[in-house]
């Protein structure tokens, strides 16, 4: 590394008043209590473990950041799984429980070459293997005997499960089946953990068994020997290389040329091949796996909020601490005015700031309501539904409030992560030149996070499913058979009042805001309802009014749960008076502005007149501006997200912006070790250095 | 080495059937088209000349270059930048032919300061005395420049940059010094590792006439200073330079911070076409026109706008050919056994995509005619006439805000419309989102320079109201008075209702004249206090520029003598989509501002939709007519011949660098490296 820089170097200190005082100015002119929000919203186990866990991880070199984001990828994969067997060595000597691993892993900040196994497969193995499976695989697999992925992606085909071309083909002759890759387009591909690492992998392929296909099924194959490392015979896999983000992670590909394996391979929970008849025998519980999903989803939908928390705070410190240009109206001796104070500034920030606790608090909400629901399926499972088709997406009736459920975790996947992404892509700009910079924490994390937009469902594609289950409930209510779950009651009601008109005084009454959003929802629903039922249009044709409608559904249930966080008694308990008033001037920033920008929907709805969304927009969104304002800075300090974990010269808690990205540039920049030669025909890169060396 | 994969081949119907079915379906004329948009200056002509000749130089070859590390990714960098220079001697090529060169090689290159903000701010800000002996050095590369304005703690406000240069005049030097940590310059090209030389804004501090003890500030001034010795390539004493570390994208840049302690620099360091120091009094004199000082940054961002057209054509080139290619899922309402849908029958892809290969057409246009105002403009300036300034620095603000934005967003869009692929390294839009990301903040931030729009139209709207019978004196002024008195008589006049074409320019204009109207009535009429209408001045910056695009768009195919038959009609088109697509997204504004009726208003989500249904079949044709080089795009997923699944295997399993090391999985044991005893703590080491 550079040798460190002189004295009067050294000796500098910023101009003006310094990020220290900044912050503390803030923290001082706001009543927040940050220590009874944090624990709100994280529980105090949850801080405690992190604390501890800080102190364990960051003083081992190995976890080291500081060359992240200069490295090249092979050095990167290198460190990554140095880091994941660190890890898992730790988990063993001090017993972590699943959470202590999963906050540890959130804490070293990326992915790591171990992240499939400890996931999908462990839980693919679990879910849907049989006793005898669990003892041959999953017991192996926990104890890292044997480490595997999940292969289900394949290079021509993500969304559409049913379109994989990867086939496992049964012989009766020798109890076996053949895996095989018929085409290039076959291919497994983006499979996390198996580049470089795994040496199994679940497989999704194609079951054939007498000619016939079955759709879809998981086989458990060897892919890699478990001496050597190598491929085995007959069996292509690699890593797909580099990437937009994701860098540490092996992504693969994987192709097999009439690989064998034996019957006992074919995860047999919900479906087999009976060995003595070569009869394929159906599926009995689908709806559990339907559940899987859905967990996965609402994960999804309670990460976003901690995600977009990340770069709200370092956004808003940065902002408080960066100063630009005198006030235009002000006395001009005075000094520069910190950039968070731009209204221009505000409006971008302040809503994402609202937006990371109105996702928090609907994730909750949406795991709530899961488990709830898990125990109840599991009461009232019945084996009569078993005509569900391989496809993994289908919504068959019966389950209401699952289906309910599950139609509500896509809408808010697709909702909350592009929420999540664009927000940081908000707040990297909001910071400016210097939210270009790898120091700034923020662009690094943010290419980390885009593939949650596409992966466990498109964005896009998921909305379909919502307005799908929209209009099934739709036509349901029209009929007088509607299932008893919020869907039925705000589409029943907006029946009842439409010709009445809505009226909703959204400027006054906040459960008017929560109406509106419903009623727009209705509105939209009805609307797409006509245009599929009645004019008969093609389903293709109506994808751009579905995945609106999606979104105000969303949005509508985003809002609906933030009002009735801010509502509850646990979070009157919890707070005081100055702090709740706030948790609800965040719901109304975050629903007002939601509304302004949907301006056009809610005004064709009826929902509101074009005087409410004027006086929303010159009025109430700027009022609330300026009341949340004093207190941004502790509102993300409640987050606790800690400064090891940010990773940012600009989100550092103590505001000491300017001298760590100059430690950085100065000390931590492999680049200033070098002294080049700049003259385009010295054919030599570097002083003293021969012109042949490298490269 | 051969394996079973090198016979197989992708599902049916594969890319190059799928494209050529594409393109036999339209019948717009692609070179036509092409020639239209890139008519006498030899742009196609030229692009196929170097293209041919660097494709022979192994140096420029694209294919590992993302897995290096940053200091190997800066020293390719440097050493492309270096054969590109000596083949700019080697080939004779002139200023444009190496343009080329680079802009195919799509390095950001170390040299790029040198060459543009460098020189062009000797040439224009440098006395006569001082370009003849400045000019020579530069122009034979005997000294390497760079440009040091920005600061750690300064960006946009350029009078509150802390460097000092404080004028001794018992040596007849002044003194460079960086009384902060803040005051370090920050970000500044070409001058982290590379530069010898550069030119350095700094707060010019001068005795005060009669108390010599005491110093007055004057305000930012360029130095032309050494900083580093001509032969050991360190820096010289006093100074202190370094590169500022890994960013988002620009990793072949050596963007720089820079610290001076008590430097000191000759008289004839100051820059002084405009303004001077007096040697032997001390004093100042003062330049005419204060607003000179910017004439460099309007040029960078006419060059801005200008490029942002190829950038984003870039971007839908790939998104274009790839989702016309990418199939996923059978159409619900069709046939369940025919082939998957192409993803770009999908409207929500089309609503993504296609309204952005409008907006690079769009782009195109204002590009072009930003640089002939430019032009106009200097020769003005030249010829000692100031009034267009403040016009040009204005229009080059706003559109510089909304075009950046509409390139960045659009390649982040595109990128995401193509699904998984997007995100991998094949899909060519990884570097170009990287470097381009850097753009919506660089040269003034987008969201801080609308002010100056914003002030500007305020300005001319008060200039209006005072001289309201007077005939208009320019395009604006004549459409803010027609306003004015429009507004004055009737009241409320009625809506339009975009029966025609014409009618689409004039809603545009409309509105942004409306939405001048209220700023000028809060901040002049109502005196609101500035910051207060940040937001809603941001509005009218962004209503105007799209306004300055949608009259252009018209205007050029309006007066066009160049396309005919279908590729005609496609392009107007092509017009209609960018129009009413943008005021689909800002609808309510539109109805607000009276600007259109509200049942043309309701009956645009329908015509966007038909009409991205009348260009869908063109869409593979419209793109290649951008003739943009597969060595350019370097990419899979948007090759010409539609070999996507082949290139996309054949860069993961055999040029792969991390597919020629084996990894040692197992927890339990150290080693990384299968084989090899490297483990965790030799890695580190090594660094």
């Amino acid at each position: 590394m550079p040798s460190p820089p002189p004295d009067w170097v050294k000796a500098l200190k910023p101009g003006g008043p310094q990020g220290s005082e900044l912050l503390a100015q803030e923290r001082a002119q706001s009543n927040v209590d940050v220590e009874k929000l944090s624990e709100l919203l994280h529980t105090k186990e949850a801080l405690e473990r992190q604390d501890k866990l800080v102190k364990m991880l960051q003083p081992e070199k190995v976890f080291d950041k500081s060359q992240n984001h200069s490295l090249g990828r092979v050095e990167r994969l290198k460190r990554a799984l140095a880091k994941a067997k660190r890890l898992q060595q730790l988990a063993e000597q001090n017993q972590w429980s699943m959470e202590d691993l999963h906050a540890a892993n959130e804490l070293i900040g990326e992915p790591t070459p171990y992240g499939l196994h400890a996931s999908m497969f462990l839980v693919t193995l679990r879910e849907q293997g049989s006793p005898e499976q669990h003892k041959l695989f999953l017991e192996r697999a926990e104890k890292y005997q044997i480490i595997g992925c999940y292969a289900q992606t394949e290079l021509g085909h993500g969304s559409n499960v049913r379109g994989l071309e990867t086939t496992a083909t049964w012989n009766p002759e020798d109890k076996t089946f053949t895996i095989n890759s018929p085409t290039l387009t076959a291919s497994k591909w983006w499979i996390g953990s198996l580049g470089r690492t795994a040496n199994h992998a679940v497989v999704m392929a194609q079951l054939f068994v007498g000619g016939k296909n079955y759709g879809p099924h998981p086989f458990v194959v060897q892919v890699r020997d478990l001496e050597t490392h190598q491929p085995l015979e007959n069996v292509y896999v690699g890593d797909i290389g580099p990437k937009f983000g994701y860098n540490t992670m092996d992504n693969g590909y994987l192709l097999f040329n009439k690989v064998k394996i034996p019957h006992i391979n074919m995860l047999a929970r919900f479906s087999r091949i009976d060995k003595e008849t070569n009869k394929y025998v159906r599926p009995s519980m689908p709806t559990l796996v339907y559940g899987t999903m859905t967990w996965v989803r609402s994960n999804i939908v309670l990460q976003s909020g901690g995600v977009l928390a990340r770069g709200v705070t370092i956004a808003t410190r940065y902002c408080a601490v960066r100063r630009q240009f005198q006030d235009r109206d002000a006395d001009p001796n005075a000094g520069e005015t910190q950039v968070l104070n731009y209204k221009m500034v505000q409006v971008r920030l302040l809503p994402l700031l609202a937006s990371m606790y109105a996702l928090h608090f609907t994730g909750r909400g949406m795991m709530r309501l899961y488990q709830e629901n898990q125990k109840r399926m599991q009461a009232a499972a019945s084996p009569s539904q078993d005509a569900r088709g391989p496809g993994p997406e289908e919504l068959r009736a019966g389950a209401d409030l699952l289906a309910d459920l599950h139609a509500t975790s896509c809408g808010l996947k697709a909702l909350a992560s592009t929420t999540a992404g664009e927000g940081l892509e908000v707040c990297r700009r909001t910071c400016g030149g210097h939210g270009y910079s790898s120091y700034s924490g923020i662009g690094p994390f943010y290419s980390d996070y885009l593939p949650t937009l596409t992966w466990e469902g498109d964005n896009y594609m998921l909305t379909q499913q919502v307005a799908r289950y929209l209009l099934k409930s739709a036509r349901a209510v029209l009929s007088g058979k509607a299932a008893d779950n919020d869907t039925s009651r705000i589409l029943r009601n907006y029946l009842d009042r439409r010709d009445k008109g809505a009226s909703f005084d959204i400027l006054e009454e906040d459960n008017d805001i929560v109406a509106a959003f419903a009623w727009r929802t209705a509105h939209l629903t009805f609307e797409a309802l006509k245009h599929r039922d009645a004019e008969k249009r093609s389903w293709n044709s109506l994808l751009v009014d579905f995945w609106r409608l999606s979104t105000a559904h969303s949005q509508y249930l985003v809002v609906k749960n933030f009002y009735e966080a801010v509502s509850s008694p646990e979070l009157s308990q919890s707070l005081d008076q100055d702090t709740k008033t706030l948790m609800h001037q965040l719901f109304r920033l975050y629903a007002l502005h939601t509304l302004e920008r949907e301006a056009a929907e809610f005004f064709s709805s009826g929902a509101v007149t074009v005087r409410q969304i004027g006086l929303t927009r010159t009025t109430a969104v700027m009022k609330l501006l300026d009341e949340i304002r004093p207190h941004a800075v502790r509102l993300v300090d409640a987050w606790a997200i800690p400064d090891w974990q940010l990773d940012s010269s600009l989100g550092r808690y103590d505001g000491d912006v300017y001298p760590d990205l100059f430690r950085r540039a100065s000390q931590e920049n492999p680049v200033n070790d070098l002294v080049f030669d700049p003259y385009p025909w010295n054919e030599a890169l570097l002083k003293n250095e021969s012109p042949k060396s490298k490269l | 080495m051969p394996d079973f994969t090198d016979t197989l081949r992708p599902s049916q119907p594969d890319g190059p059937t799928t494209l050529a079915r594409e393109r036999g379906q339209s019948d717009l004329s692609v070179d036509g088209l092409s020639k239209h948009l890139f008519p006498a200056d030899g742009f196609l002509e030229r692009q196929a000349r170097i293209l041919h000749i660097l494709q022979k130089e192994p140096l420029f070859s694209k294919e590992k270059q993302q897995n290096l590390s940053r200091v190997e990714r800066f020293k390719l960098g440097l050493a492309r930048a270096k054969l590109l220079r000596r083949m700019t001697d080697q080939h004779r090529w002139d200023h444009e032919d190496y343009k080329m060169a680079q802009y195919l090689v799509d390095d950001v290159s170390p040299y790029f300061l040198h060459m543009e903000m460098f020189v062009t701010t000797i040439r224009e800000q440098a006395s006569e005395e001082q370009r003849a002996y400045w000019m020579p050095l530069i122009e034979s590369w005997k000294i390497i420049g760079a440009y040091a304005q920005t600061e750690l703690g300064h960006g946009s406000n350029v009078r509150g940059l802390e460097l000092e240069a404080r004028w001794d005049s018992s040596t007849k030097e002044f003194i460079l010094h960086s009384p902060t940590l803040t005051a370090s310059k920050w970000w500044n090209g070409s001058l982290g590792r590379v530069a010898n030389h550069a030119i350095v804004v700094a707060q010019l501090f001068l005795p005060k006439p009669g108390s010599p003890e005491q110093y007055v500030s004057h305000g930012p001034h360029p130095f032309i200073v050494q900083v580093r010795d001509m032969k050991s390539h360190q820096p010289l004493n006093g100074v202190v330079i370094g590169d500022i570390g890994p960013k988002y994208g620009y990793i072949t840049m050596d963007n720089a911070y820079m610290l001076f302690d008590n430097f000191r620099i000759p008289h004839s360091a100051m820059l002084c076409r405009y303004s001077s120091v007096d040697p032997s009094s001390g004093t100042y004199t003062k330049p005419e026109q204060p607003a000179l000082v910017y004439g460099s940054l309007t040029y960078v961002r006419a060059n801005i706008v200008h490029h942002a057209r190829l950038v984003l054509a870039r971007a839908v080139t790939v998104a274009v050919r790839y989702t016309a290619i990418r199939r996923q899922f059978q159409d619900r309402d069709s046939d369940k056994n025919g082939p998957e849908m192409s993803v770009l029958d999908y409207p929500t892809v089309q609503i993504r995509i296609l309204p952005l290969v409008a907006t690079a057409f769009a782009l195109h246009y204002t590009g072009l005619s930003m640089q002939n105002v430019y032009r106009a403009t200097r020769e003005d300036i030249e010829s000692g006439d100031f009034r267009s300034l403040a016009h040009m620095h204005s229009m080059s603000s706003g559109l510089k805000s909304l075009c950046t934005m509409l390139a960045a967003d659009g390649i982040e869009t595109c990128r995401r419309a193509m699904g998984g692929h997007g995100f991998g390294g094949g899909s060519g839009l990884i570097q170009l989102n990287n470097d381009y990301l850097s753009k919506p903040t660089v040269e003034g931030d987008n969201w801080m320079i609308t002010q100056q729009v914003a002030a500007y139209l305020i300005k001319k709207m008060t200039d209006a109201v005072e001289s309201i019978n007077t005939p208009g004196t320019d395009e604006t002024d004549a459409r803010f008075k027609e306003f004015i008195r429009a507004k004055r008589q009737a009241g409320a006049s009625q809506p339009i209702s975009l029966s025609n074409d014409q009618d689409i320019v004039k809603s545009f204009e409309l509105r942004a004249t409306a939405l001048a109207y209220d700023a000028y009535e809060q901040r002049v009429l109502k005196k609101q206090n500035w910051n207060s209408l940040l937001i809603q001045l941001h509005k009218l910056s962004k209503a105007q520029s799209q306004s300055i695009l949608v009259a252009t768009f018209f205007k050029a195919l309006s007066t066009d003598q160049t396309l005919s038959g279908p590729t005609k009609t496609v392009l107007w088109d092509v017009f209609r989509l960018f129009a009413l697509y943008t005021m689909e997204n800002e609808g309510y504004e539109f109805f607000r501002c009276n600007a259109v009726a509200r049942s043309s208003l309701n009956a645009l989500p329908s015509r966007v939709q038909g009409l991205m249904a009348r260009i869908r079949p063109h869409a593979v044709n419209l793109v290649d007519s951008w003739k943009i080089p597969d060595y350019l795009l370097d990419s899979a997923l948007g090759r010409y011949d539609g070999r996507v699944y082949e290139d996309l295997y054949n860069r993961a399993h055999r040029l792969n660098p991390l597919n020629r090391i084996t990894f040692n999985p197992n927890y339990w044991e150290e080693e990384i490296v299968m084989g090899t005893g490297e483990n965790g703590r030799n890695i580190l080491s090594k660094l």
